[in-house]
């Protein structure tokens, strides 16, 4: 880490620290779900950019680590003497625990057929779970109440943010720090060349047990955080949008840089956040916002953003601002006739819209969206997303040309992959 | 005797079925390496088609119709939006077909509605085949069964019988070989995609008047799809019929039976013990009828890779 990442990161935590107290309850409980789906993110990461191994079912582990943290919850309830800011504990020791033995089997296979083996952990996990009454609670799920410890209530928001926050800050130093010792280099190699880390003398598959058990640790804390925040999990836990979710965040913010994922679940948690009251067309908000990343952008927003940092030198800044800010443009134009055609199929093929059709004896009354009154007849309503789309694409190639152009001038030097061009869309 | 004749009719036509959607994965694994996350979408992409243009033009239009749609955009994914993430490896051909499942589930509620939509039979086929134990059996399962013999069948004497069979098989063994040979490999494949989507699309057109169609149809038959292709070996068409038919055999005797480790317990007369001790020991093997195939498919990974009829590990 240079010493500008180190500022900056400072800078960051006196942020989190400082600002929360002063926001409403809906964002200190936003920011204590992006705290822990950015803890998920980085130990899915652990094995997925580290080792190479992409796991499709990193649910199980999470759940896993929400019923640990809730059972011993129950117990404190009953008299158990054990700190309440240490409840994240039990959640971390069921995610080794489990990830270890699972780590040990999967692990033996590699590409796809480690995820199948993965997917098919957590799908059983997740098909046993409402039918095991004593340990998840059957359909219900289990619940409890935090206790307060040496004068600490936890009975409030910001209580439950600064304990979620001081684990994570520690679990994501801890991943990086791990990343750091030797043993962590390793875990590279294995990903890089694992023939060559067998010939150097090293058991191949007890490394990747390992690794795979510290990620599912750090899952388990992650889920025992949100099971202290919500006091309550049942065994959708383990369903597989759970590890989807974790998928889509890490690989929208970056696998290949460490705290990529982290930008990758702070913008899924705050987008959903902010339009799941908007529109109920999110969730396909997001599945675009993956695809085009993985089209455009295979590096992620993290990627991108290291690309430049690692060449600020070469690039200069005052000639190809210009060209960003045009492509980003030609980007919000896209976006705004994308969202213009979605919403306007969201209204038109709805259960209202076909009441009111029947109001209007099978016509086609008009709609209203973004304060306006559309007709569906008028070719105005379709010729204002067109022309946002077709403006926005022709924008937005123009602008990347300029951009292709200056970012190969810099290349002549040094030969470097090129992963610009989206800069404008995310 | 009624339990099993009944369950194992409906068995062999789900586990037909499953062979419908699971052949096109198969065969696009086999060829192309790329595990299609997004082909049980094609499968419920097939049932709103069918049911979108059987509303307006009739069943069987939608019949015909259906498998060609998807068809076509299953092209249009081998030949546009692959290709972008070849170079980056299968990881990202996984997850770029994995965002797809995704977007197309999305779609489909945009413009449909997050519930089930009114798909139905004909009523010129809603008859009974034939009388069973005093009950009529549904001509429909009887149809869903023939349209999966048929098109194995007519998959099978394409692969092994034609010209284009043999390019197609050699494409898969050796690519490189086949293309030095003067063959248009790119389009091979991009041909394979498509037949495979239309595959799904077909049986979802035919599934879906059937069995409710809904948003979740893809979802929830894609896992079984993945449990099938493993169990029977990835990129082995035979392999995926015979655990089709286990598979779909086995769900429907399982719902069925109470049997459950307990009961195993009481021949050696352990049984009340194990009820005592509760918890796994006391499932019922209808309730945990939608576990075992997973477990199958682990044991398979963990022990034969291949699968049941693969060739390769």
């Amino acid at each position: 880490m240079t010493s500008i990442q180190k500022i900056l990161l400072a800078l960051l935590l006196v942020l989190l620290i400082a600002v929360p107290p002063f926001l409403g309850l809906g964002w200190q409980n936003a920011l204590i779900n992006v705290l822990i789906s950015s803890l998920f993110a980085l130990a899915f990461n652990l094995l997925n950019g580290q080792a190479g191994l992409l796991s499709f079912g990193h649910a199980a582990y999470f759940g896993v680590g929400a019923f640990a943290a809730l059972h011993l919850m129950i117990a404190v309830e009953d008299g158990l003497f054990f700190p309440t800011p240490l409840l994240p504990l039990a959640g971390g020791l069921a995610g080794l625990v489990v990830g270890v033995v699972a780590g040990y089997f999967s692990t033996m296979r590699s590409g796809v057929y480690f995820a199948l083996v993965t997917l098919a952990i957590a799908e059983l996990f997740h098909s046993l779970a409402p039918h095991l009454e004593g340990t998840f609670g059957g359909e219900a799920g289990v619940s409890s109440m935090r206790m307060p410890w040496m004068g600490f209530g936890f009975g409030t928001i910001i209580e439950v943010y600064y304990l979620t926050l001081g684990w994570v800050v520690l679990c994501g130093l801890a991943l990086w720090a791990y990343t750091r010792t030797p043993f962590g280099r390793l875990t590279l190699a294995l990903r890089d060349n694992e023939q060559r880390v067998k010939f150097l003398g090293y058991n191949a598959h007890y490394a990747k047990v390992i690794v795979f058990a510290v990620s599912a640790m750090m899952t388990g804390v992650a889920g025992a955080l949100l099971a202290i925040s919500n006091e309550t999990a049942n065994y959708s836990l383990f369903s597989g949008s759970v590890s989807a979710q974790v998928v889509l965040q890490t690989f929208v913010g970056g696998s290949t840089v460490f705290f990529g994922p982290v930008i990758g679940a702070t913008v899924f948690t705050l987008f959903s956040f902010l339009i799941s009251d908007l529109t109920r067309s999110w969730l396909f908000y997001q599945g675009l916002i993956f695809v085009l990343v993985m089209l455009y952008a295979p590096t992620g927003i993290g990627g991108v953003i290291d690309h430049h940092i690692r060449n600020r030198r070469q690039l200069d800044l005052a000639k190809i601002g210009g060209p960003y800010l045009v492509a980003l443009g030609g980007g919000i134009l896209i976006a705004a006739g994308t969202v213009f055609l979605t919403e306007s199929a969201e209204v038109l093929f709805g259960q209202d819209y076909a009441m009111a059709r029947d109001g209007a004896a099978g016509g086609f009354p008009a709609y209203d969206l973004f304060g306006l009154s559309w007709s569906p007849l008028n070719p105005v309503t379709w010729l204002v997303p067109l022309v946002l789309l077709c403006g926005g694409v022709f924008i937005l190639i123009r602008a990347r040309r300029v951009i292709d152009r200056l970012w190969a001038r810099k290349d002549e030097a040094t030969t470097d992959d090129m992963t610009v061009g989206a800069g404008g869309k995310e | 005797m009624e339990f099993a004749i009944i369950s194992t009719l409906n068995g062999v036509t789900y586990g037909l079925l499953l062979f419908m959607v699971s052949a096109g994965l198969t065969l696009i694994f086999g060829m192309m390496g790329v595990l299609n996350f997004a082909h049980a979408s094609f499968y419920m992409l097939g049932a709103y088609v069918a049911y979108a243009v059987s509303s307006i033009f009739g069943f069987w239009t939608g019949i015909l119709v259906a498998p060609i749609v998807v068809g076509l955009v299953g092209m249009a994914v081998e030949r546009f939006l692959l290709p972008r993430v070849h170079a980056h490896g299968h990881a990202h051909e996984l997850l770029l077909t994995f965002g797809l499942a995704l977007i197309i589930e999305e779609l489909i509620k945009l413009f449909f509605g997050d519930f089930p939509v009114n798909y139905q039979m004909p009523e010129a086929l809603r008859f009974s085949a034939f009388e069973i134990f005093g009950t009529g059996y549904p001509f429909y399962r009887m149809f869903i069964g023939a349209v999966a013999v048929i098109m194995f069948t007519v998959l099978w004497l394409l692969l092994t019988r034609t010209r284009t069979g043999i390019v197609v098989r050699a494409a898969e063994r050796l690519p490189q070989m086949a293309e030095a040979l003067g063959h248009n490999i790119p389009i091979v494949f991009m041909f394979v995609f498509g037949t495979g989507a239309a595959l799904a699309g077909l049986a979802g057109a035919v599934a879906g008047a059937f069995y409710p169609t809904n948003p979740n149809m893809g979802i929830e038959l894609g896992v079984i799809v993945f449990v099938v292709v493993v169990v029977g070996g990835l990129g082995s068409l035979k392999g995926s019929l015979v655990a089709s038919l286990l598979i779909g055999l086995f769900s429907s005797f399982a719902v069925g039976l109470d049997w459950s480790i307990a009961s195993m317990f009481d021949v050696v007369g352990l049984g009340d013990w194990a009820r005592s001790v509760g918890g796994l020991l006391t499932l019922e093997l209808s309730s945990v009828s939608a576990t075992i195939p997973f477990a199958l498919m682990l044991i398979v990974l963990l022990v034969r890779p291949a699968g049941l009829m693969g060739e390769r590990n």
